[in-house]
C-alpha cells in the first residue's frame, strides 16, 4: 500500500504481484492528516477483502514537514550558535528578491532572536580547535533553553561541518539536563560550509522535529491498530525510502516527499517507454512543478528553498539536504490572468481551490487560466473530476471578458487564447530553466505532463522548447502514490571537504569515505529494509577559483592512486555537459563529498498494469475547441481514455478526457495509446507506425 | 506595424527571459567572490538601434550607464565592422558606470548577416590594478590614472575568440589575474548564450514583429512612467544631507538635491551639491542617473519594466565639475559608497510629496578591501567585504534588519572568507540600541570583526556615517553613529571611514555599522514593539528609557 498525502487529495495506491492495482482518492484532512491515511487504508483493505496483516509494505509520501513551516506551526525552538554569530540566522544572505522594493520583509526566522543563544568557541576552516569550547557557557546556554521552555532545539556552530566535536558536546550538555527535549546537531544533518544555509538546515529541523514525530507515531499506532507488522517507509526528498526512525529523527529530509514520489513516476513512465531522458510536468491548480530525470534516474540538488515568496528565488529558507531538483511557479489552474501595459499577465496570484476558477460558482471573480481553457472548449463543463463538479462556461466567458477581452479590444475567445498562451509561456520559461540553463538539450528529453492541468498544456509547450515527445501516463491522478512504488530505501550521507583533487589526494579520499561509510551503515541498521546495498560515490566539484559546484559521479570500487584522475575525468564530463565546454589544464577542486547506499524495493516487483479495454476503438463524441491554425472554433472529436485500446492513434486536434485530467492533441499532432497504457504525444507530424493512423 | 496583444506578451517575457538567462550563465560560471556570491552584475538586451529594450533583475548599478553603453560602442565600432562573435570590452569610468572595475562586454546579435540587436554583460572585477587591492582606494587617490587600468572601447572577442595580445595586457595589469580571466569568460559565455537567443527570438517571430514589440514596449513603459509621476503632487521638494569626509582631515561633502514634479515629468537636479573631490569618491554622471532612476522606480512602481522607455521621463541634472557629475580625470573607485546616499536624499525631498512611501535613512554599509599575501599559497589575495545593516523606519513598519541597502548584493558568508582567504572572523552581528528610535523604528546597525592572518596587508575602508547620522523622517530619530576601530579589544584605535591602514598579522579590524534612521514620533511607538525588541535584544531597557522613556518595571 501506498499514499500520498497532498493539500487537497490524499491519493492511495493498493498493489500487488498478482493482481491488477485499486486506487483510491479521498479529501485530506489538514487537521490531522493521519486520519485520511487511516480511512483510506481501512477502505482499501476491504475492497480488496484483505487484512492489514497481509500487507508486506507501506510507502508513504507527506506535506505535514512542508506544512508545519509554510504555516509556522512547529513548535518553538531554539539555536545554539558560536559566540559572536546570534545574528546569522537573521542576517541571512542579505540580497532582496524584489530589488525596487524596499518594503518588503524577510520571511520570518524559524527561531526569534530571542530564542538563539551563544557558546564560547571557535574552530577553523580545517577543523582545528582555536578557542576550546566554554564549559560555564554551555551550561549558561542549556539553562537558557530550559527557561525559554522549547521543544526542540538546534546547534549550529561555525565550522563544524569540519570537526562537529563542539557540537557534540552541546548536545551531550543538552540531553543531560533536558532529556526530553530533542536536539538537532547542524553538522549532523548537513556538514556544509556555508553557514546561513546550513543553520536554516538544522533550525528547520529542529522546528518540524515534534510534529513530525507525533504524527509519524500516530500513524505507526493506527497502521498496527489496523494488524499492520511489517515495515513503514517515507519517501524522503531526494527520491527514497527511509524508515519511520530516521524521518523523525531528520524530518527536514521528508520536506520534498510528495514532489519526490512525482517525479519517480515520471522516471517509470518514461523507463517503460524507452525515454532515459525525462523532463517532470506537474500542473496542479495553484502551481507547475517541473523536475528531470537524466540517464534514468531523478536529478538531485545538494539544496532548494522551502517557502518562498511569490516563488521567487532567494526568498524562501534555505534547506541543505539532498531533494530531486525541483522548480516551482506560479502557474496553474487557478493563476489569475490580468492586464498591464497592454498585455496579459498570468499569475503567480492564484485563486486556489476556494473560491476557485469562476466557473467553479463558488465565489470566484477573477479570471483563471481553468476558465480560459473552459471557455476554449478544452475542458468539459460536465465531466470535470469524473462530473463530480458542472462547470459555469458563461460566467466564465463573462469573466474574460471583463478581465481581459475588453481591455484589450479582443474577442472572448482571442482573449482565453491569450490566457491560455501566456499560462504557457510562462511555464516554457521555467522548462528552460530547467533544460537549457541546466545543460539538458530539451530535443533530447520526453515531458511527462500529469497533474490535472498537465496534459492541457504539455504539448504546445513541448513544441515551442524542442522537446520531441510527451507522456501522458496512466493512472496520473494519483501519480505520487504510483511512484512511491517504483522507490528504494536509500541512505545518503555527505560532506564538505574542499580540497584539490589531484594526484596523492586518494589517502584523503579514502578517509572521507571511510567515515561516509561508517555513517551510512549506522543509519542502514535502523532502515530495517532487508537485502545488500548498492553504493554510489557523488563529488560536488569545481574549477579551482569558481563559486559553484557540479555534480560528479565517482568512480566505484578501491580508492587507489588511479582515483583522483578517474574523477577528474567523470567532472570534465559532467561540465561539459552542463556547460557545453570544459578545460582539462584546470585544477580541479572538490567541495562536498556524497556516499548514497540503495537497497532493493521493500515490496518487490508489482503488478501495476494497465488493463486495456476490449474492442475496437469507439467513436469519439465532437466538441467544438478553439484551434489557433484554423482560425478558431472547429468541432473535434473527443475521446473517453479508458475506452481506448492500446494501439489507439488520435490525430490533432482532438481531446482525450480522463476523470482527473484533459488531455490536449492539437491539430499536426498524433496521440497513441501505448502497451502500457500510457499516451505518447508526437510533437513531429506522424507516429512511429503510421498503420495505426484512423 | 501594429502588433496583437498576445504576440507582444510572447515576444516582451522573450526578452525578459534572454536577459535573466544571461545573468544566471554568468553567476554559475564565475570566478570572483564578487560575481558569484555578491552578484554585483547586470545584464541588458538591446535593439538594434542601441536602445535598452529589456535588463535582467540583477543590481541597479548599472542602470545609468547600460541605457547608453551600446550607442558608446557603436562610436568606436560602427555596426558594419562587427562580425558575429565579436564582444567589446570597456570600463572606462566617465563611459561606463563609473569605475574602472566594472567591465562590460557587448555582443551583437545576429540573424543571418543582420544586426537584430545587442546584448551587454556588466561586471565587478575583483581587481583592475591601481593603488591598492580591489582598485577602490578612496584616499590618497586624485585622478583617475592611479586607478588602475583604463579600457577604452576595445575588440575583446572576435569572432568567438580571445584576442590574447590584449587579453595578456588586461591579464598584467590586475592583482588576481585567473579571476579576472575567469569573470571575463563568464562574461563571454553569457553574451554569446544572449545573442543566441535573440537572433532565435528574432527567427521565430519575424524581425518586423520583433521590432514592432520594442516599440511598443518602450512607449508603454514611458507612458506608464509618465502617469505614475503625473500622480505625485506637482512641487519643487529639496533634501540636503552630508557625507562625512572624502578622506581623514578632509571636509563633508554635501549632497544636495532639488527635486522637480512637473506634469508627468520629473527632474532630479543634485547641482547644489559639493564640487568633486581629490578622491576616489566622485559619481559620475552615469552613476548619479543610475541610483536617481533607481530611487523614482521606488517611489514610483517596484514592478515596471526596465528599459529605455519607462526613463524618458526622468531627467538627472548636475552641475558640471560638482561631485555628482566630475570632469575626467576624476578618480571615482569608492563610487559605491555614494549610492545609498543618492537614494537617501531623493527619499527626503520626495518622503515629503509622498509620505506613505518614504522611509528614514538606511544604515550606510562597509564595503572594505583587504589585500596582501596568501600564507598557504604565496600568491596575492583580495579580500572583497560587504557589510549590510538595516533599513530605515517605515510609513506602516519597522525598517527590515540585515537587508541589502540600495544596490542589491549578497554578502559573502564568514566560512566562505576564512576557506578562501586568510582572515577570521571574530563577530557578525546586530547592535543593540543602534536603530533611530521613532514610531516605526529604524534597523540596527551590522558589527563585522575581521582579524589578519597574513603577515601584513593593506586595508581600504570604505563606509561613512561617522560624522553625520542616518537621518529619521516625520519625528523619527537618527541611527547610531558608525565607528571602525583597529584592535578593540586591545589598544583600540578609531579609524576613520575611508582610511587607508597597513595591517600586521593578528590585528583585528571592527566594522560598526550605523543605525538605520526612525519613522514618525518616538512618543507614539507602540508600548507591544519596545517590548518585543527588548526581549529580541534589539533594544537594551536602558536604551528603551533613554530612547522611549519606557520603563519594563512600570508596565509590568
Amino acid at each position: 500500500m501506498a499514499f500520498d498525502i497532498g493539500g487537497t487529495f490524499t491519493d492511495f495506491v493498493l498493489a500487488a504481484k498478482d493482481a491488477p492495482p485499486r486506487f483510491l482518492k479521498l479529501p485530506s484532512t489538514p487537521d490531522d492528516p493521519a486520519r485520511a491515511v487511516i480511512n483510506g487504508f481501512a477502505t482499501l483493505l476491504d475492497a480488496a477483502g484483505i487484512q492489514g496483516a497481509d500487507l508486506d509494505a507501506v510507502l508513504h509520501a507527506t506535506t505535514v514537514a512542508t506544512n508545519a513551516i509554510i504555516e509556522r506551526k512547529g513548535r518553538p525552538t531554539a539555536l545554539i550558535t558560536t559566540e559572536g554569530f546570534r545574528d546569522v540566522l537573521i542576517i541571512g544572505r542579505q540580497k532582496r528578491y524584489e530589488t525596487y522594493d524596499l518594503y518588503m520583509d524577510k520571511p520570518a526566522p524559524l527561531a526569534p532572536r530571542r530564542a538563539i543563544f551563544e557558546v564560547q568557541e571557535r574552530l577553523d576552516h580545517h577543523g582545528h580547535v582555536i578557542e576550546p569550547l566554554d564549559d560555564a557557557s554551555v551550561d549558561a546556554a542549556v539553562r537558557a533553553v530550559e527557561a525559554g521552555g522549547y521543544e526542540s532545539v538546534a546547534v549550529a556552530l561555525l565550522h563544524a561541518y569540519a570537526n562537529p566535536a563542539h557540537e557534540q558536546a552541546v548536545g551531550r550538555a543538552l540531553a543531560k539536563r533536558l532529556p526530553d527535549i530533542p536536539v538537532t546537531l547542524a553538522a549532523s544533518i548537513s556538514p556544509k560550509f556555508r553557514e546561513y544555509e546550513r543553520t536554516s538546515t538544522a533550525v528547520a529541523n529542529a522546528y518540524v522535529r515534534p510534529i513530525v514525530d507525533k504524527y509519524v507515531q500516530r500513524l505507526e499506532g493506527a497502521l498496527k491498530g489496523h494488524g499492520f507488522q511489517k515495515s513503514m517507509f517515507i519517501m524522503q526528498s531526494a527520491g527514497g525510502l527511509v524508515s519511520p526512525e530516521i524521518a523523525r529523527e531528520q524530518p527536514v529530509r521528508i520536506v520534498e516527499s510528495g514532489p519526490a514520489a512525482g517525479v519517480l513516476l515520471a522516471a517509470m513512465v518514461g523507463a517503460e517507454e524507452g525515454a532515459d531522458h525525462v523532463i517532470t510536468f506537474d500542473m496542479g491548480g495553484t502551481t507547475a512543478k517541473l523536475g528531470a530525470v537524466d540517464n534514468g534516474e531523478p536529478a538531485v540538488t545538494p539544496t532548494f528553498e522551502v517557502d518562498p515568496v511569490r516563488y521567487r528565488p532567494g526568498s524562501g529558507l534555505p534547506i541543505n539536504v539532498p531533494a530531486v531538483e525541483l522548480l516551482e511557479i506560479g502557474a496553474g489552474g487557478g493563476s489569475i490572468a490580468r492586464v498591464d501595459l497592454g498585455v496579459i499577465h498570468v499569475g503567480p496570484e492564484s485563486a486556489g481551490a476556494d473560491p476557485g476558477p469562476i466557473c467553479y460558482g463558488r465565489g470566484g471573480i477573477e479570471a483563471t487560466v481553468t476558465d480560459a481553457n473552459l471557455a476554449l472548449g478544452y475542458i468539459n463543463p460536465d465531466f470535470f473530476n469524473a462530473g463530480a463538479m458542472q462547470l459555469d462556461r458563461d460566467a466564465a466567458l463573462d469573466g474574460i471578458r471583463r478581465a481581459v477581452a475588453e481591455p484589450l479590444g479582443l474577442s472572448v475567445e482571442e482573449a482565453a487564447w491569450g490566457i491560455h498562451t501566456v499560462a504557457n509561456g510562462n511555464m516554457e520559461r521555467a522548462m528552460r530553466i530547467v533544460s537549457v540553463e541546466r545543460g539538458r538539450d530539451p530535443r533530447r528529453y520526453a515531458i511527462v505532463a500529469f497533474g490535472g492541468a498537465g496534459p492541457l498544456h504539455a504539448a504546445r509547450i513541448a513544441k515551442s522548447i524542442g522537446a520531441p515527445r510527451v507522456l501522458a501516463p496512466f493512472g496520473a491522478g494519483v501519480g505520487s502514490a504510483i511512484g512511491l512504488l517504483q522507490a528504494a530505501p536509500k541512505i545518503e550521507s555527505s560532506i564538505t571537504r574542499v580540497m584539490a583533487l589531484e594526484n596523492g589526494a586518494e589517502t584523503e579520499i579514502a578517509a572521507i569515505y571511510e567515515e561516509l561509510r561508517k555513517r551510512a551503515d549506522t543509519d542502514l541498521a535502523r532502515l530495517g529494509a532487508g537485502g545488500s546495498p548498492i553504493w554510489t560515490r557523488y563529488g560536488y566539484l569545481r574549477y579551482r577559483g569558481q563559486g559553484y559546484e557540479i555534480r560528479a559521479t565517482l568512480p566505484d570500487g578501491p580508492i587507489d592512486a588511479t582515483f583522483p584522475a578517474a574523477a577528474a575525468a567523470a567532472f570534465h564530463a559532467a561540465y561539459e555537459q552542463a556547460y557545453g565546454y570544459h578545460d582539462e589544464a584546470a585544477a580541479i577542486e572538490a567541495v562536498d563529498w556524497h556516499l548514497v547506499a540503495t537497497l532493493p524495493q521493500p515490496a518487490g516487483a508489482l503488478d501495476l498494469g494497465w488493463r486495456a479495454p476490449e474492442g475496437a476503438m469507439p467513436k469519439p463524441r465532437m466538441r467544438p475547441t478553439w484551434q489557433p491554425e484554423a482560425g478558431g472554433f472547429v468541432d473535434t472529436p473527443i475521446h473517453d481514455r479508458q475506452q481506448l485500446p492500446a494501439g489507439a492513434a488520435v490525430k490533432g486536434p482532438a481531446i482525450i478526457e480522463d476523470p482527473e485530467s484533459t488531455l490536449v492533441v492539437p491539430g499536426g499532432m498524433w496521440a497513441t495509446v501505448t502497451e502500457r497504457g500510457h499516451i505518447l504525444i508526437d510533437i513531429g507530424q506522424m507516429v512511429a507506425d503510421g498503420s495505426n493512423a484512423p | 506595424m501594429t502588433i496583437d496583444p498576445i504576440t507582444l506578451t510572447v515576444v516582451w517575457n522573450g526578452l525578459l527571459s534572454i536577459a535573466e538567462e544571461m545573468g544566471s550563465t554568468l553567476r554559475r560560471t564565475a570566478f570572483s567572490e564578487a560575481v558569484r556570491e555578491g552578484e554585483d552584475f547586470s545584464t541588458g538586451v538591446f535593439d538594434a538601434q542601441a536602445r535598452l529594450v529589456a535588463q535582467g533583475n540583477f543590481t541597479p548599478g548599472h542602470l545609468g550607464s547600460m541605457p547608453y553603453v551600446v550607442k558608446t560602442v557603436l562610436e568606436y565600432f560602427p555596426a558594419d565592422t562587427l562580425q558575429p562573435g565579436d564582444a567589446i570590452l570597456l570600463n572606462d569610468s566617465f563611459l561606463g558606470s563609473g569605475h574602472f572595475p566594472d567591465c562590460f562586454l557587448v555582443s551583437p546579435s545576429f540573424l543571418q548577416d543582420r544586426i537584430v540587436g545587442y546584448v551587454v554583460t556588466t561586471a565587478h572585477h575583483i581587481d583592475v590594478g591601481g593603488a591598492a587591492p580591489g582598485s577602490q582606494r578612496v584616499h590618497g587617490v586624485t585622478e583617475a590614472f592611479q586607478e588602475g587600468l583604463r579600457i577604452l572601447p576595445v575588440k575583446l572577442i572576435r569572432g568567438g575568440a580571445f584576442d590574447q595580445d590584449l587579453l595578456r595586457m588586461i591579464l598584467g595589469n590586475v592583482r588576481v589575474p585567473e579571476k579576472v580571466e575567469g569573470d571575463l569568460r563568464a562574461q563571454a559565455n553569457a553574451t554569446r548564450a544572449g545573442a543566441l537567443r535573440l537572433s532565435t527570438l528574432f527567427d521565430e517571430q519575424g524581425v518586423d514583429i520583433v521590432e514592432a514589440a520594442h516599440e511598443a514596449i518602450l512607449d508603454r513603459s514611458e507612458q506608464r512612467m509618465r502617469e505614475l509621476i503625473g500622480d505625485i503632487p506637482d512641487g519643487r521638494y529639496a533634501f540636503e544631507d552630508q557625507l562625512d569626509d572624502y578622506g581623514p582631515d578632509t571636509p563633508p561633502i554635501i549632497v544636495a538635491v532639488d527635486v522637480t514634479v512637473a506634469g508627468d515629468e520629473v527632474e532630479v537636479d543634485f547641482s547644489r551639491s559639493s564640487d568633486q573631490v581629490p578622491a576616489a569618491l566622485n559619481s559620475y554622471i552615469n552613476y548619479t542617473r543610475a541610483y536617481t532612476m533607481f530611487a523614482v522606480k521606488v517611489f514610483c512602481d517596484a514592478l515596471l519594466p526596465q528599459n529605455h522607455g519607462g526613463m524618458r521621463p526622468i531627467r538627472t541634472v548636475a552641475r558640471e565639475g560638482s561631485f555628482f557629475n566630475p570632469k575626467f580625470p576624476a578618480s571615482s573607485g569608492g563610487r559605491a559608497a555614494v549610492q545609498i546616499r543618492i537614494f537617501d536624499a531623493i527619499n527626503g525631498a520626495l518622503s515629503q510629496a509622498l509620505p506613505h512611501r518614504g522611509m528614514g535613512a538606511f544604515s550606510h554599509w562597509s564595503n572594505p578591501n583587504i589585500g596582501g599575501t596568501d600564507p598557504e599559497t604565496g600568491k596575492p589575495f583580495v579580500m572583497y567585504d560587504l557589510g549590510f545593516g538595516g533599513y530605515g523606519g517605515r510609513a506602516d513598519k519597522d525598517g527590515a534588519e540585515g537587508l541589502a541597502p540600495v544596490m542589491n548584493c549578497r554578502n559573502i558568508p564568514v566560512e566562505v572568507h576564512e576557506t578562501n582567504t586568510p582572515v577570521r572572523i571574530h563577530r557578525l552581528e546586530l547592535m543593540a540600541d543602534s536603530g533611530g528610535a521613532g514610531k516605526y523604528r529604524g534597523g540596527t546597525g551590522l558589527r563585522k570583526d575581521v582579524e589578519l592572518l597574513a603577515e601584513s596587508a593593506v586595508m581600504t575602508g570604505l563606509g561613512d556615517r561617522h560624522v553625520n547620522p542616518p537621518f529619521g523622517i516625520f519625528g523619527g530619530k537618527p541611527g547610531a553613529l558608525a565607528y571602525t576601530i583597529l584592535n578593540p579589544n586591545g589598544n583600540a584605535q578609531e579609524l576613520g571611514s575611508k582610511e587607508v591602514v597597513n595591517l600586521m598579522k593578528g590585528d583585528v579590524v571592527s566594522f560598526q555599522l550605523s543605525g538605520a534612521g526612525g519613522y514618525g514620533d518616538p512618543a507614539e511607538r507602540d508600548p507591544a514593539k519596545i517590548k518585543a525588541d527588548l526581549a529580541d535584544g534589539y533594544v537594551t531597557p536602558d536604551g528603551a528609557r533613554n530612547h522611549y522613556g519606557y520603563s519594563s518595571q512600570e508596565t509590568d
